[in-house]
């Protein structure tokens, strides 16, 4: 009986333990975030109008100037090209790691295991390490400046990160392709009509993930786009004005809320993408 | 079987194609434009010469921008040239973009204004043309010192690189409604009409002084005099350039970048006087904080007055006006009140020779001043060594720096201008910063690359010396006792640059 009741404080203890970290954690990532969100309603557009933490008066002032006062910071501009280069990046993109997990996962072929292993070597190295040769090569194919340039690169690039969607389409047994062949469908109807249906978890989460990335990055875009008209959202909030605080924070708000949503709306699909990616190696 | 493959591979071969065809280039930089206008700025200003229009891209500062003056030039300027089939056109890049990182490749613009330091350093690397200076419209009335900021010297022969418009150096921002009630009756010693505390420093940090002792909030964190980033140097350069320090030698002429000034003359007792105006501050002046909310600080009261640059005056005044909106007024009753009160003064003209800013100023006689001496810099326009339209990026370049445009960069920014007949017209403030550049009292930075080492070491060391009193207070020993203290530091300043340019560079 003793022990009994010893058991149910000890379980007790260690629920309120686990909770109070959880809630010191969430409110260490939660409050950063709070903090942006209070600072981009502020009145005066001032960091250094705060009293302690928090603006002292609030407005969407921020929100207004954002998409209305567009003669020196184009925000919606930005936004736009932001969209226009994550969605082609994340369309292309994904057509190529699919294509490329699909065929390092079904098909034998010489060199495949090298293939493989330089893949993963390579993709340990960081991006930023070949931009000067990335500007270079840009350059000599007259690619500076062209949005068109950034979609190439996140889509050249993208299918170096193929383990995962590998990982999935090897849980697809054997079996199935085997009776689609015998039935006469040839590789590209296999792929169509078998793969691509099975595959909706990681197709959403490929589709996001190549999204998320155009969509947030700074260096590459930094480095090719020089005409003002062309900027992403994220190069042009890092030109902002020291004095645009409050601007700045609405930006870097407003940027977030569509991947937010993206997230939320798809998370059903995410998760077992995730997680079924994580299956095999 | 294979029919079918063949057909996916063309169709997968043409749709890479289409998607590449439309990567081809249409930046419209200087190089791209030179290639349609075929072989202009071969000596002339008139166009191409096929009947093409010439576009020159035209970088101006993100301020001329905002205010409208760089739009107004633009319309003007094409307006004049439409018959001559040029047109000057907004480069659209970011203020500060890299000439020698995008130039090469045919990225930058063809004519562009920068200050005269960085000007000065893309052209030692030949990036920016030398102009003939006699033949532009502002020669006659822009003084020797203000070419001289864009001036070269190769091999005993004389380059100017650049146009000057107007001169850049460290002003005193106030409220006029936050001057105190009784300033002419206990702050007007000589009764000029001035009060002491904008004609020398020690009646500055007198008031300072009694600002902190007055301050009415519990923390005592309410109310300050003066305030500026004291690691600065552009900015808190009067304390050591005042008393004998400079940053280049010359040598034959040339700047000599081996002979390192900063621990020259009495540099000490300039240092000795950072250290005690840091007392009255907070400790954001130890680093940038002050840069950063000076704009907001002086428009709530909480600054008396701040350091700043002319060119700055629009983002005063903008907080100013917002402040104000805030109280209630309308937005047109705002802007005419902040118009009213905002006022941009030059540093207090006088400053201890001994660096003892506590010393009451009734009891000093005149040689225990030393005039104060501001770092500063040109601003103006260079024409890029990429451009294609060499001729047409100059004559844009002339028409840019006549009365009327200079004029009107004066009524709508509110610079300082290099022409002497635009500063005779345009107010006291701008005469006055004109008459300063002309007798010397502003210090022009260098024009040379190895500028650009000066700044970190400086920094280090400033920000350093004013965080001293800090120590004191929080209990600490302090670094800088005595003037020996203040030497070392300044050597150290004068090693670490030397070390930068000429030991680690190479």
């Amino acid at each position: 009986m003793r022990r009994k009741r010893y058991f149910r404080k000890a379980v007790l203890a260690d629920t309120v333990v686990t909770y109070l970290v959880l809630v010191v954690v969430c409110f260490l990532f939660f409050f950063p975030v709070l903090w942006l969100v209070l600072a981009s309603f502020s009145n005066t557009g001032s960091i250094y109008d705060l009293a302690g933490f928090f603006p002292s008066s609030f407005s969407l002032n921020g929100y207004k100037t954002l998409f209305t006062d567009t003669r020196m910071y184009d925000y919606p501009n930005w936004l736009k090209n932001t969209l226009f280069v994550s969605v082609f990046s994340s369309l292309i993109g994904t057509t190529l790691v699919i294509l490329t997990a699909y065929t390092i996962s079904r098909f034998q072929f010489s060199g495949r295991k090298l293939l493989m292993k330089s893949t993963l070597v390579l993709s340990m190295f960081p991006s930023f390490m070949g931009m000067t040769a990335v500007y270079l090569l840009m350059v000599n194919f007259g690619l500076i400046n062209q949005l068109w340039s950034l979609v190439l690169i996140y889509s050249a690039g993208a299918p170096m990160g193929y383990l995962v969607q590998k990982g999935y389409f090897d849980t697809i047994s054997g079996s199935i392709y085997e009776a689609a062949r015998l039935d006469g469908a040839n590789n590209f109807k296999v792929f169509l009509r078998i793969t691509l249906p099975l595959s909706k978890p990681m197709l959403v989460y490929t589709a996001l993930t190549q999204f998320a990335w155009p969509w947030s990055d700074f260096i590459l875009p930094n480095l090719l786009l020089k005409n003002k008209d062309l900027w992403t959202v994220a190069v042009g909030l890092m030109h902002l004005d020291e004095t645009e605080f409050t601007r700045f924070a609405a930006g870097a708000i407003f940027i977030a809320v569509p991947i937010v949503i993206l997230y939320f709306a798809l998370s059903g699909f995410l998760v077992t993408g995730i997680s079924a990616g994580a299956d095999k190696g | 079987m294979r029919k079918q493959k063949r057909y996916q591979a063309a169709a997968l071969a043409l749709a890479l194609a289409a998607a590449l065809s439309g990567c081809g280039s249409s930046g419209g930089t200087s190089a791209d434009s030179g290639q349609s206008a075929n072989g202009a700025g071969q000596g002339t200003a008139q166009g191409s010469g096929n009947g093409e229009t010439v576009v020159l891209h035209v970088l101006e500062n993100d301020t001329a921008k905002s205010v409208g003056y760089f739009q107004e030039l633009l319309d003007a300027f094409n307006a004049e040239y439409a018959d001559q089939g040029i047109q000057a056109v907004d480069a659209n890049m970011d203020e500060f973009t890299n000439l020698a990182e995008n130039g090469p490749y045919g990225y930058g613009p063809d004519v562009l204004y920068q200050a005269n330091d960085k000007l000065m350093t893309y052209a030692e690397d030949k990036h920016i043309l030398a102009l003939d200076i006699e033949s532009f419209d502002c020669y006659e009335c822009t003084p020797q010192a203000a070419w001289d900021a864009f001036r070269m010297t190769i091999d005993g022969q004389t380059y100017y690189c650049g146009v000057p418009v107007n001169i850049q150096e460290p002003m005193l921002f106030y409220r006029e409604d936050r001057m105190p009630q009784d300033w002419q009756t206990e702050w007007d010693d000589d009764q000029n009409g001035v009060p002491d505390f904008f004609e020398n420093w020690n009646d500055l940090y007198a008031y300072s002084k009694y600002l902190r002792d007055t301050d009415p909030s519990p923390g005592k964190d309410s109310q300050y005099g003066f305030m500026a980033s004291l690691n600065n140097l552009y900015l808190a350069s009067p304390f050591m350039l005042s008393h004998g320090a400079y940053i280049f030698g010359e040598k034959d002429g040339v700047l000599d970048t081996e002979d390192i000034g900063f621990a020259a003359g009495d540099a000490a007792n300039g240092l000795s006087a950072l250290r005690q105006f840091a007392a009255l501050m907070n400790e954001g002046c130890i680093d940038d904080t002050i840069t950063l909310n000076r704009y907001e600080k002086l428009a709530d009261g909480s600054y008396f007055c701040t350091v700043s640059t002319p060119d700055t005056r629009s983002l005063f005044m903008d907080r100013l006006a917002g402040k104000y909106r805030e109280e209630g007024l309308s937005e047109e009753e705002a802007d005419a009140k902040a118009e009213e009160n905002l006022k941009m003064i030059e540093l207090p003209a006088k400053m201890p020779a001994d660096g003892d800013l506590s010393r009451d100023s009734a009891q000093m006689s005149d040689g225990d001043w030393v005039n104060t001496i501001v770092m500063g810099g040109v601003n103006g326009y260079g024409v890029s060594s990429y451009t294609q339209h060499r001729q047409e990026s100059i004559e844009f370049v002339n028409f840019a720096t006549k009365y009327d445009m200079i004029k009107k960069r004066v009524d709508m920014l509110g610079i300082a201008p290099t022409r002497s007949d635009v500063a005779e017209v345009s107010g006291d403030t701008a005469a006055r910063i004109f008459t300063s550049l002309s007798e010397g009292r502003i210090y022009l930075m260098p024009s040379v690359k190895a500028v650009d080492q000066i700044w970190t070491p400086s920094q280090t060391v400033m920000g350093d010396v004013a965080k001293d009193p800090f120590r004191e207070k929080a209990g600490e020993t302090p670094k800088y006792k005595d003037e020996q203290d203040m030497k070392n530091a300044l050597e150290t300043i004068n090693r670490n640059i030397y070390d930068a340019i000429h030991t680690l560079a190479k």
